[in-house]
């Protein structure tokens, strides 16, 4: 018998768990689930183990979890209770054999203490691997998937979906990210208009939220919690429909 | 005082398997890895503690503490707990009472490399388990 996987599921049981995932690297996950967080008032659960990139956006880089008699404490900051591999290891990589994520996982989601958190948002790795699996073996999730505009995204955005889908677990939205740019009074579609995306998303029939750059937003990082520029403001419409 | 919240998933674990099994729990058997530098009295006074109005309550923990054997997936080499000894001691001291094996054991090759070619590509049994349990 594993007690921190049956602790894990009791942890999060009765809690609506929002999953912000991607199928591949570098679409702006992090960010889309640090804000929404913010928005939602929710604990953010960072289960990317390697990237790690919520106690950067947050200013918490480096500082650790105190542990109490009931668990892991949040880190929080600007209203939202933060938990992260970051905030056990500290400033410094992670490097870990398979075999070992989904023990990490089911360690940080057993002992991280929630309170009376109605919801969580849980900022995923990129891809199909051991912690999606893990979170899986733990709770009922709800998916929300982040992508690009870029045909180079939409292949493993179906994928995941497809996964997703066999699951028993409907994304309640694909958020397309950096969809365009205001600029100079027009709209500009650096990495394309997403067409690819639209036709997936509308052949499955799961509501689309596209989300503009707003250059300010890298002034904010560390301190994400205080960003209200046009980037929160959609997601804050998204997180109403969700 | 993590051996609190490690007791508390134990004893949840058990009495919720004993109430399926409609039985009483007598003996219990964890076993943690040495990695983890878990309190064992303080394990034991917080199951002894956590376990009232349970099926557990008459209950007695025994804790096994397990000192790895491991092996680099990278050169093949494989060593004991002593080989590590001074890298686990370093940590100690840079985490103080934060040391993150002692909540997390299974982020052991974050830290510990191979004494041989200093990979951190090694593997090992690092997962807390309950190995037996007895019932009446």
């Amino acid at each position: 018998m594993r007690p921190l996987l049956e602790r894990a599921r009791e942890n999060l049981r009765g809690r609506r768990v929002l999953a912000v995932m991607a199928g591949k690297g570098g679409v702006g996950k992090s960010v889309i689930a640090a804000l929404l967080a913010t928005a939602r008032e929710a604990p953010l659960i960072d289960l990317d183990l390697f990237g790690m990139a919520v106690p950067k956006l947050f200013g918490v880089a480096g500082r650790l979890h105190e542990v109490g008699k009931e668990g892991i404490e949040p880190i929080e900051v600007g209203g939202v209770r933060i938990f992260s591999v970051g905030g056990i290891v500290g400033d410094r990589y992670v490097v870990l054999p398979g075999a070992y994520q989904g023990g990490v996982v089911e360690a940080l989601l057993a002992f991280a203490k929630l309170g009376d958190a109605r919801e969580v948002v849980v900022d995923m790795p990129p891809g199909m691997g051991e912690e999606l699996l893990s979170l899986h073996r733990v709770a009922d999730f709800t998916p929300i998937l982040v992508t690009t505009p870029s045909a180079a995204s939409h292949g493993v955005v179906k994928h995941l979906i497809d996964y997703l889908l066999e699951l028993g677990k409907r994304p309640a939205a694909v958020v397309m990210n950096m969809a365009y740019v205001k600029c100079d009074g027009g709209v500009v579609y650096p990495f394309g208009k997403g067409e690819e995306v639209k036709k997936l998303v509308e052949m499955y029939k799961i509501p689309l939220t596209e989300v503009p750059i707003d250059p300010r937003l890298e002034d904010y990082i560390g301190e994400i919690y205080s960003y209200r520029g046009i980037v929160y403001e959609t997601i804050q419409t998204l997180s109403k429909v969700i | 005082m993590h051996e609190w919240s490690l007791a508390l998933s134990i004893v949840e674990t058990l009495d919720k398997w004993a109430l399926r099994q409609e039985v009483e729990v007598r003996r219990v058997v964890v076993s943690v890895p040495s990695v983890s530098q878990l309190d064992v009295e303080m394990l034991k006074e917080a199951f002894d503690m956590l376990k009232q109005e349970s099926r557990l309550a008459k209950a007695m923990l025994e804790v096994k503490v397990r000192s790895p054997k491991y092996r680099c997936r990278s050169c093949g080499y494989e060593f004991g707990q002593v080989d590590v000894d001074a890298q686990i001691k370093a940590l100690m001291q840079n985490y103080g009472e934060e040391y993150p094996l002692h909540l997390i054991p299974e982020l052991a090759p974050t830290f510990i490399r191979c004494p041989r070619c200093g990979s951190h590509d090694i593997e090992t049994e690092l997962s807390i388990k309950i190995d037996e349990v007895e019932t009446t």
